[in-house]
């Protein structure tokens, strides 16, 4: 924060929502590890020269508050992908607003990242199923399709993912015995 | 019979890093203060009531705050950084106030409290550009302070001269007053790029124009320099020898043409010495002022709404030539001019647009395709077209 006039808003509102404040110079939010829930920024104080996206900590929601809205700082906010924002001056109402906007935009986030990264491995394993069902079809003389039903099959059964027990068959060069379960 | 008097708010920092032309836009308004209360044309006289914020930012709050309260006036005039008037507009806004801004500044704002007398960005870094394109270089050398007003500036910079075929060779950015400069200035000598687009504000450009110049002169270099902020005072702090040359955006020289502002120059010398200056700026705040007189005559009274509709499309023939208030953004019809500085601490004007121009502080008008259209006949007709153009035949 650097706007002096609008830390007495914040501190108040934040006080009255239960919410406890640390404040921090622009320049140092960078280096600072200090555990938050949110960062409240004040993006007149940096300038469009620094590295936006070094500013933020991970899974952490930025609310950046703006008072120029020139295209050459919008960029620049943009890069810090702010969860939410306040138009400056800041007045008591708008906050609560932008904090529940923020931690739903950052919670969504993080859910969106865990499954595209879910999506990725599953990519990343249909070479592993690809070999499982070869395997099975060359062991017991079937066809694509019935090998790749006899892989689901299974699966189910062991409460496991097909991309697991795939990885298993490869790893053991055939189907693991009945009744063991993967993790 | 004695007038009435009406409370006028002038907020300009006497003191400060930029005292200089706090001082300068202040003796102008009071100039234009004495001219009203000394005029028959108008049934009321102004009461100045004068405010230094010292060039702190906050302190500008403070002191609107002050005048709104203490002397109940409806109109201000004053501010000249963006900063500032960021600070001034929710005061104006919540106690429905005016706020009669002179300076130029980059654009993306229109708040209904504010009149911004100053130029919007299609009235000086556009036309700097284009004249720049078609008869300098397309690829520029960018030097500038690290604010707003060159962020801005150069984003725009950057659009035009990028669609045109052109290329930023550098952008180098220098903290507000910095006046070591001797990197950028080797850097330059250096690679001698065909133009330096200059946005370094205060004592860091006249450190910046007379270490260039210097530069320049011992390798027996001329690199052409452009401005959209450059004027007449500061001219003479850079000195006579590296003052010169630079092609410079404005809607005001000293040197414009026309009776008003040989009569409004005469005035200025007699008023405050015959080797003072006049500047865009403080010849925008005389502008503030006479325009504010004209519209509370006209509406019959000092109340915001009623001042604000008489001020809309209310020419006013000024020392810059007319000036009118567009009531779509609130900011003024006026007439882009391009100088170069010349010996004598003066501007020769050597184009002027032909009427003066809507303001557009979102530059939502400007059209990229017809600049680029122009250049690439300009290229052209010299028979060489740059390589990364690409040639469909």
């Amino acid at each position: 924060m650097k706007d002096e006039r609008e830390i007495p808003v914040l501190r108040r509102q934040l006080h009255r929502l239960g919410m406890s404040v640390t404040e921090a110079d622009p320049e140092q939010i960078i280096d600072r590890k200090i555990a938050v829930d949110v960062i409240i920024l004040d993006a007149d104080s940096f300038s469009i020269e620094s590295d936006a996206t070094t500013a933020l900590m991970a899974d952490v929601p930025v609310i950046a508050l703006i008072g120029t809205e020139t295209p050459s700082r919008l960029k620049w906010l943009l890069e810090l992908r702010p969860a939410s924002f306040l138009i400056k001056p800041l007045r008591s109402a708008g906050l609560y607003t932008a904090l529940v906007v923020a931690f739903d935009c950052t919670l969504r986030r993080i859910e969106a990242a865990a499954h595209i990264e879910k999506l990725q491995d599953r990519i990343r394993s249909r070479r592993v199923v690809f070999n499982a069902v070869l395997r099975l079809m060359r062991a017991h003389a079937l066809s694509e399709e019935d090998a790749f039903k006899l892989i689901r099959r299974t699966a189910m059964r062991h409460r496991t993912t097909i991309e697991q027990l795939s990885a298993d068959i490869v790893a053991r060069g055939g189907m693991p015995n009945r009744g063991s379960r993967t993790a | 019979m004695t007038r009435p008097s009406i409370p006028l708010g002038l907020v300009f920092s006497r003191s400060g890093p930029y005292a200089m032309m706090g001082r300068e836009m202040e003796k102008s308004a009071l100039m234009a203060v004495d001219e009203v209360n000394q005029s028959e044309e108008f049934d009321f006289i102004f009461t100045p009531h004068l405010r230094d914020p010292g060039g702190v930012v906050p302190a500008y709050h403070t002191a609107c705050d002050d005048l709104i309260r203490e002397t109940k006036t409806e109109h201000i005039v004053g501010c000249y950084t963006s900063a500032s008037r960021k600070m001034v507009i929710p005061i104006v806004e919540r106690t429905e106030r005016l706020l009669w801004h002179p300076a130029r500044y980059e654009g993306f704002e229109s708040s209904d409290n504010v009149i911004y007398v100053g130029a919007a960005p299609n009235h000086t870094v556009v036309p700097l550009v284009r004249h720049m394109l078609e008869h300098i270089a397309s690829d520029v050398f960018c030097a500038g302070s690290n604010y707003v007003w060159t962020w801005e500036t150069n984003r725009v910079l950057r659009e035009i001269v990028t669609s045109a075929g052109g290329r930023i060779l550098a952008e180098r950015l220098l903290e507000l007053g910095e006046t070591a400069v001797d990197h950028i200035v080797s850097e330059i000598i250096e690679r001698r790029p065909p133009a330096v687009f200059n946005t370094l504000v205060g004592e860091s450009s006249y450190a910046f124009m007379r270490a260039l110049h210097e530069a320049s002169a011992r390798v027996g270099l001329s690199i052409p320099m452009l401005s959209c902020s450059l004027c007449e005072p500061e001219l003479k702090m850079i000195g006579a020898a590296a003052s010169v040359g630079c092609v410079t955006s404005s809607a005001y020289f000293e040197s414009v043409g026309g009776a008003e502002n040989h009569a409004f120059v005469a005035r200025w010398k007699a008023r405050h010495g015959a080797d003072s200056v006049v500047s865009v700026d403080s010849q925008s705040t005389y502008v503030c002022v006479m325009l504010l007189a004209r519209a509370i005559r006209r509406a019959g009274s000092t109340a915001v709404t009623a001042v604000r509709r008489a001020a809309a499309n209310h020419r006013y023939d000024s020392p810059q030539g007319p000036v009118w208030v567009d009531p779509d953004n609130n900011h003024c019809f006026l007439t882009p001019r391009l100088a170069r500085s010349v010996p004598g601490c003066q501007f020769r004007i050597f184009w002027e647009a032909d009427a003066p121009e809507r303001p557009d502080p979102y530059l939502s008008n400007l059209d990229l395709a017809a600049i680029g259209e122009k250049l690439v006949k300009r290229i052209d007709a010299v028979g060489k077209r740059p390589t990364h153009l690409r040639v469909v035949k």
